[in-house]
Order: C-alpha cells, then sequence, then structure tokens
C-alpha cells in the first residue's frame, strides 16, 4: 500500500533520514518507535509531503507521489494528526470537523448551501464525535477546550476526511491513562481499510496495536518486525528501552 | 464562521428600513446622502469577505470598484453597447482583476498581502489617471442610464433610484451571507485561521483565496455600477487606495467579519462626515480619532460589540440556567 | 539627446533615489526590529518640510531649520511611540494600518490647521544657491548637496551597522528579538531609540526636499506609495534592500519619464508585481 525506497532527507550537510525503505500493507497498523532525534516527524513531513526529500521514492498502491505537494497527497487519502496540535483555534468543534468533513464530501467549494446545515456533513460531524469522544463537547470553542479534548479533536480531524493512509504523530503525547485506553480502543475499532502509521511513545498502546514496529534511530532504519521480536531484539532494547525514558 | 444570526436579520432590515424613510422623508440632498451611504456599504461588504473572513485585507478594493464603473462606461458610452450588456462586463472585468491580483497576492501575507494590494490599486488607478482616451484626471462623463420604464421604473427619480440601490444593497448583502454560510465561505474562515491545517486537509488554499477575492470583485463591481449610474460621471477618484482606505474604516468602525456591521459602519461614517461638515472642515482629524479610538477599543466595531455583549449575557445566562443549546452558535466575531 | 542629457538624468535619479532612501530606511528599520508598519511615516516627512517652513521663517535661516525640524519631527514621533506604536506593537497588521491611516488623517487636518491649504516654498540656504559645474553639466547646487546628503547618511548607516556596538545589538534583534533580550540587550529602549531615529531621517528628508518640491498637504501620501514599494521590493528590514530598492526605483521613474513616457507610470508597478511572484520576501531580505 504503501512503498518507500530509499528515502533521505538532509538540512544544510545534517542528514536526518538516510536511505529509508518500508513496506507497509494495505489495513496494516505500523508503529515507528526511536529515540528524539531519530527522523519520525521528518519521515511524517516526507509522506505528507510537507517537506521534500532529498533522494528516494515514495508509492502510495503503486502510484509514485514524490512529486506531489501536500494538498494532492492529502486529497489522495493521506491524513495526518499532528504532535503539537494544529487546530483551528478560534472556532468550536464542530466547525473544526465541518470543515474537515466538508472538505473530504467535496463541498469546500460548494457556494450555495449553508454547509453547516448540509445533512452528509452533519452526519460526518456525528460520527467522528462519536468516535473520538468528542460528542458532548461539539460547542466548545478549541481555544478553551482541555487539552485532552484538543488531543482527540486532532486526530478527530484526520479521520474526518476517511483517508486511506492515517498518520498518527504521538497521538497520546502529555494525556493520561484513561485516554490512552480510550485511544487503544479506538484503533483497535478503526475499520482495517485504514492502513495506520503511528509515531507512539507509550510502549504498551505500541506493542498493544502494532502489527509491525520499525524502529529508527539517527534517521536510519535499525530494525523491523513484530512486536515479540521488537520485544526480544537486543539493539533495540539498547538504543532504545535501555535509556529508559519512557513508559516501558 | 458567518452565521445569519436573528439579530443580524433585524438589523440589517431596520438599517434597510431607515435608509428608506431618511431617503422618501427627507430632500433630494437626502436621498444623495443615503446613495452615498450605499456604495460605500456595498463596498464595505465585498471588502469584509475578503479582510473579515478571509484574513486579506485588502487596500485595492476601491479601484476593483473603479474597474467596474470604467469598464461599464467603456462599453456603453465609449463602444456604444447596451446598458445591460455594458453592466455584465463591468461586473466581468472586476471579477478578472480581483481573481488576479488574488491569484498573483495568494502567497502572500499580512502585511505583504496589504501592500501588495495597495500597490496594484494604485497601478489601476494610475493607468485610468494617465489615459488620455479616457479623459485621465478630469474623469469621463457621457454615461447613460438604464431605461427601466418597461417595469415602470423611472430611473431619471432620485426616490427611484434610490430604492433601487437599496435593493442592490440587500442583493449584495444576500448573496455575500449565502456564500459565507456555504462550505466555500466556511473554508475560507479556517484558510483564515489556519492555513497548514487547511492544506493538510487538502483543500488548494492559494485557489481558493484567489477565487474569494474574484467574488468579493463582483460585488465591489455592484458598488462601481451604481457609482457610475449615479452620477453619469466617473473619475480616477474611485480608485484612490484612500478610497479602499475608507471602505477598510467602515467595516472596522461597523464591525469586522459580521457583514451587517459594515452597512452600519457605512451608515455612521456618511452621517457624520455631513454633520461634522456643517461644523468644521477638519473632518479628517475626527475620522482619524474615531478610527484610532474603534481600534484601542478592541477592534470589535459598533455592531460587533453590540454583539459581543448581547452574547456574553445570553451565555452568561445559559450557565445561570446550566441549559446547555445543542443548535447553532451564536457568535461570529472569531473568524 | 547628448551624453550631457544623460548626466542630467542620472543626477535627477540619484537625487530623487536618496530622497526615498532616507524615508525607506526609517520605514525598513522599524519594522525589521518593531514588526510594525507605520504608513504615517511619510507623514511625519510632511511635518518635517512644514516645521521647517516655520522655523526657517522665525530665525532667517535654512540652517537653523535643517537641524531643528528634525529634531521636532523625532519629539513629535517619541510622542506617538508612548501613545500608539508601543502598545500596537503585537496588534497585527490590519490595527496598525488602520491606526496610522487613522495618524495620517489627523497629521493631514494639522498641518491644514497650522499652515492652510496653500503649497508653500522654502528657500534653499544661500551658499547652495545657483548651479555647479559637475561631471561637464551645470546642475544645482543645492541638488547636488541632496545627494551628499543621502550617501553620507547611507555610509553612515552602514558604518554604525556593521562596526559599532550599537550596530550588533540591532542586527542581532532584527535576527531574533527573544535571543537578542536573553543575550542580556534592553530591547525595549533599542526599539524607541530606532523608531526615533527613523522619525528624525524622515524630518530630515522633510526639510531637506522642502526647497525643491515645496510643502503640500498631498507630499506624504504621494511619496508614501514608492516609499513602500522600495521597502518590499528590497525586502522589509533590510539596510541594503532599502538602498538597491531606492536606486532601482529611482533611476526606473526618472529614466522611465524619459524614455518610455506613456509607460512609466505602471512601469514600478509591474516591477513590484513580478518581485512578489518571484521573490515575496525581497530582492535582499533580511534574516530571521
Amino acid at each position: 500500500m504503501l512503498e518507500v525506497k530509499g528515502l533521505s532527507k538532509d538540512f544544510g550537510g545534517l542528514h536526518v533520514i538516510r536511505d529509508l525503505s518500508l513496506s507497509v500493507t494495505a489495513g496494516e497498523r505500523r508503529v515507528i518507535l526511536g529515540p528524539n532525534g531519530a527522523g519520525k516527524t521528518t519521515l511524517f513531513h516526507l509522506l505528507a509531503g510537507t517537506l521534500k526529500p532529498s533522494k528516494g521514492e515514495i508509492f502510495l498502491d503503486g502510484q509514485p507521489i514524490k512529486a506531489f505537494d501536500a494538498v494532492k497527497r492529502a486529497r489522495l487519502g493521506i491524513a495526518r494528526s499532528y504532535q503539537k496540535n494544529n487546530l483551528f483555534e478560534t472556532l468550536t468543534i464542530r466547525e473544526n470537523l465541518m470543515l474537515a468533513a466538508a472538505a473530504a464530501l467535496g463541498k469546500s467549494t460548494h457556494m450555495v448551501k449553508d454547509s453547516s446545515r448540509h445533512p452528509d456533513i452533519r452526519q460526518r460531524i456525528d460520527e467522528i464525535a462519536e468516535q473520538v469522544s468528542l460528542a458532548d463537547q461539539l460547542d466548545q470553542t478549541v481555544g478553551t477546550a482541555s487539552y485532552g479534548n484538543r488531543r482527540q479533536l486532532e486526530v478527530g480531524l484526520a479521520l474526518a476526511t476517511r483517508p486511506k493512509l492515517l498518520l498518527m504523530d504521538e497521538p497520546t503525547s502529555g494525556v493520561g491513562p484513561t485516554m490512552i485506553d480510550r485511544f487503544h480502543r479506538l484503533l483497535e475499532q478503526l475499520p482495517r481499510d485504514i492502513t495506520v502509521l503511528i509515531i507512539e511513545h507509550d510502549m504498551d498502546l505500541a506493542f498493544g496495536v502494532a502489527d509491525r514496529i520499525t524502529v529508527l534511530n539517527f534517521g536510519e532504519k535499525v530494525f523491523e518486525g513484530t512486536p515479540e521480536d521488537t520485544r526480544g531484539n537486543a539493539t533495540v532494547r539498547d538504543i532504545y528501552l535501555g535509556t529508559g525514558g519512557y513508559h516501558a | 464562521m458567518f452565521y445569519q444570526t436573528k439579530f443580524r436579520s433585524i438589523t440589517l432590515i431596520a438599517a434597510l428600513i431607515f435608509l428608506a424613510s431618511y431617503a422618501s422623508f427627507g430632500s433630494y440632498f437626502a436621498r444623495e446622502i443615503v446613495v452615498e451611504i450605499i456604495i460605500l456599504a456595498i463596498l464595505a461588504i465585498s471588502l469584509d469577505l475578503c479582510a473579515g473572513f478571509g484574513g486579506m485585507v485588502s487596500l485595492c478594493h476601491g479601484a476593483i470598484m473603479g474597474v467596474a464603473a470604467y469598464a461599464f462606461a467603456i462599453m456603453s458610452a465609449k463602444l456604444g453597447w447596451p446598458l445591460f450588456p455594458s453592466a455584465l462586463i463591468g461586473l466581468l472585468a472586476a471579477v478578472v482583476v480581483s481573481g488576479l491580483v488574488g491569484w498573483v497576492t495568494a502567497r502572500t501575507n499580512g502585511i505583504f498581502f496589504i501592500m501588495a494590494t495597495l500597490a496594484f490599486g494604485q497601478m489601476a488607478y494610475t493607468f485610468f489617471f494617465k489615459s488620455r482616451w479616457l479623459g485621465g484626471d478630469d474623469g469621463m462623463g457621457g454615461i447613460s442610464r438604464f431605461d427601466l420604464s418597461a417595469i415602470g421604473l423611472e430611473m431619471n427619480n432620485s426616490l427611484t433610484f434610490t430604492y433601487l440601490g437599496l435593493g442592490v444593497l440587500l442583493l449584495a448583502y444576500g448573496l455575500t451571507a449565502m456564500v459565507m454560510r456555504s462550505g466555500f465561505g466556511r473554508t475560507l474562515s479556517g484558510i483564515h485561521v489556519n492555513e497548514d491545517r487547511m492544506k493538510a486537509l487538502g483543500v488548494n488554499t492559494a485557489a481558493h483565496r484567489a477565487k474569494a477575492m474574484a467574488f468579493s470583485g463582483f460585488i465591489a463591481g455592484l458598488a462601481g455600477l451604481i457609482a457610475a449610474q449615479h452620477t453619469l460621471y466617473i473619475s480616477p477618484e474611485l480608485l484612490i487606495w484612500t478610497t479602499s482606505g475608507e471602505a477598510l474604516i467602515v467595516v472596522i468602525l461597523g464591525g469586522l467579519g459580521t457583514l451587517v456591521g459594515p452597512v452600519i459602519g457605512a451608515i455612521l461614517l456618511i452621517l457624520m462626515k455631513h454633520e461634522i461638515s456643517d461644523y468644521t472642515d477638519y473632518w479628517h482629524a475626527f475620522i482619524g480619532l474615531v478610527l484610532i479610538f474603534t481600534v484601542l477599543a478592541g477592534g470589535r466595531g459598533v455592531f460587533g460589540q453590540i454583539e459581543y455583549w448581547l452574547n456574553s449575557l445570553r451565555s452568561r445566562h445559559h450557565d445561570t440556567d446550566n441549559h446547555q443549546t445543542a443548535g447553532k452558535p451564536q457568535g461570529g466575531d472569531h473568524a | 539627446m547628448d551624453l550631457s542629457f544623460w548626466i542630467l538624468q542620472f543626477l535627477n535619479a540619484m537625487q530623487y533615489s536618496m530622497l526615498l532612501f532616507l524615508l525607506s530606511i526609517g520605514l525598513t528599520v522599524i519594522f525589521g526590529l518593531l514588526h510594525f508598519v507605520n504608513l504615517a511615516h511619510a507623514s511625519l516627512y510632511m511635518m518635517g518640510a512644514y516645521i521647517g517652513i516655520s522655523v526657517a521663517a522665525l530665525t532667517g535661516s535654512f540652517w537653523a531649520a535643517f537641524f531643528l525640524a528634525p529634531v521636532i519631527v523625532t519629539l513629535i514621533g517619541a510622542m506617538l511611540y508612548f501613545t500608539l506604536i508601543d502598545r500596537m506593537r503585537t496588534a497585527g497588521p490590519m490595527n496598525q494600518v488602520l491606526v496610522t491611516f487613522g495618524l495620517i488623517f489627523i497629521f493631514l487636518d494639522l498641518v491644514r490647521m497650522g499652515w492652510g491649504d496653500i503649497a508653500l516654498g522654502l528657500d534653499g540656504p544661500q551658499s547652495l544657491s545657483g548651479t555647479t559645474r559637475f561631471l561637464g553639466v551645470d546642475y544645482p547646487a543645492y541638488r547636488l548637496f541632496i545627494i551628499a546628503l543621502g550617501l553620507g547618511v547611507m555610509t553612515t548607516m552602514w558604518f554604525i551597522l556593521s562596526r559599532t556596538q550599537i550596530g550588533v545589538m540591532i542586527r542581532a534583534s532584527v535576527e531574533n528579538t527573544n535571543m537578542a533580550a536573553a543575550m542580556g540587550i534592553n530591547v525595549s529602549t533599542l526599539f524607541f531609540l530606532v523608531f526615533c531615529f527613523g522619525c528624525a531621517l524622515a524630518g530630515l528628508a522633510g526639510v531637506a526636499a522642502a526647497p525643491i518640491l515645496s510643502a503640500t498637504t498631498t507630499m506624504g501620501i504621494t511619496i508614501l506609495i514608492p516609499t513602500l514599494i522600495v521597502v518590499v521590493i528590497g525586502g522589509l528590514g533590510s539596510l541594503e534592500g532599502a538602498i538597491a530598492g531606492s536606486i532601482i526605483i529611482g533611476f526606473m521613474e526618472t529614466f522611465g519619464a524619459v524614455m518610455i513616457p506613456s509607460f512609466s507610470a505602471v512601469l514600478t508597478y509591474v516591477l513590484l508585481a513580478v518581485v512578489l511572484i518571484w521573490r515575496p520576501q525581497g530582492l535582499i531580505p533580511a534574516r530571521g
């Protein structure tokens, strides 16, 4: 579904991603692990089109997409949730979801009908709000919403476009255990026609949801395998678990 | 995001009734004032669409209005076309020029956008100012009035003309309100709040902004047509950047991003202008002080401030009742 | 058209460029440092001309006007800084444009109240009256003085910015205000000083221009647009950009009017459009 071949990115001589190849099958849940500065978020930028790779190729369903900008890739079905909340701060949660739903349903260029009353858009908003547990907070302004609700909305905006490929950058960063549980359930209930890449620091969650795990270090892939293999791998333990900075 | 709330509808209707009665009970001079208000209000609605919802603070809207007026005058008075197709060409010219400016400036933001639109507006102004064929700085006359006697309207009657102008104002408001409530308008607000996220949702934000400018050009073009029909004479003064500045003052005075605010702002500004001119020569200093005061007072404008008070009263009421409305949000002063 | 004609045009272009430079350098450095676009900058230029005329009338000396007008304009600027500019710094470009637009209106009427609606002239100094032989042509001595003045300010600015302690502080603050503050630079004092300096140059440009252009109520608005174009073309906040922009616009307008009169009026706007599409950050953008 997603093929990455020989991907590299340098910023003025600094190699952030080095000769990275990935193959993700349709419907897979792939967790990307790695210490800070390993190039995980840069990888997502390269996949989403917000950064141009220095070298390498990216294929989505066999189609080369390297030349496409972020807008075109989003239209091809790549959606993304951000590590740092990147929301429409002055609007309500409902309006946030409305924008995403209108874009996904091709209504963002319609000039006649009130989009806040459009049945398809309303239905999509309700579905997503249910999915990310925001149904009771819809009329709250994002700027005044709780941190947890904003994290939920961050994922909600990405889901509202009904993507083929969902890139989630530390969706549970900074939230408590109940929210992590809730998010775990959300992931389990996501239909398998969505392929998911997650950058995750929470080990329990990572091992719980992943079909396969890719470990990055200094921009290079140092390991790839099932959660069981990863747990037992010495290199991974050294560079990642050994640092002891995270939950596991 | 825009919502046509009850309060906005009531205020708009009240404003239109006020203008209609001011025109019908007042003298010929009162009707002149009302037409002046109508032109400025339509221009300000067009600018509010860009600045209030899209965050595109344009200083070329006067020029776009002028382009419509000149294109209309060229087609009808210079080339002898019938009035109706000439008017359509006028509107089309405004849409094209405005869309082009939007397209060229799509990658610029903030102060760069302001300066770029200022320069493009002055470019159009200079063009007409220097054009000898179009009368240069003397402007051009010879425009004839629409003949609507077939449907029983005598356009040379100042009261009929004023009523018709009010009709066009209502049309301009209605069209803009419709578009601002649509997926297109709400997406424009979204781009203003967070352009990067809107791109990530698959919206071509540059094209969207250019389209918004083009639509806004259509509305500004309506103001240009009324201006040309009103005096049957046009001059480059229509296009000069201070005309756009005056429209921006009206928008901020009435309430940015409310659409009704600009109508209220235009009424206030023009009435104040005529009242104060009776007492002093220094009308500009007065409007400068009003403008600075409006910005320092929070920048919500007269209508925006009243709406803000009403909304906070209402939400306090809701809080004490512990009664959550699941319906549409009432406010709209954010984006 | 012989060589002396072109030398004459060259000198005219230089003189106009230097006037644009004196105005745009203040505007651009204030923007680079304070992130504030002061549309009323050109009103201060107008005030410089009118105040200069009054000082000259009172003292009978051009040089008294030449030195006092910038000082008085700086005082006006300082008042503006403490009443409006400082609190508008974080208010966003639209509010800044609106407030300074309001100031333009107020200054316009202040001038009409104080000096009336008619154009006023100012006699240049006796020592610079008449023409001087320069590069083989007879050229008004006073205009040569303006060229020298502009080049002098340019050199001084370059020296201050590249060779002095305060120059280092200004450059550091343009690049990263927070970092500069963390390094112990008193940023707010620096802002104030730079703003005052920009106002002084605007006042200086006004009084220097008065003998050539004569003072009118529209002189501020007339020069505002080319000054803004200089700043945008050069790159907001950049000294080198202001120099390059002033010279480009000064020469383009002067030679355009001679060589392609029918098209020259829109030429600068076309150039601006090209720059905005091709290099929206300006030709020589400031770093940071």
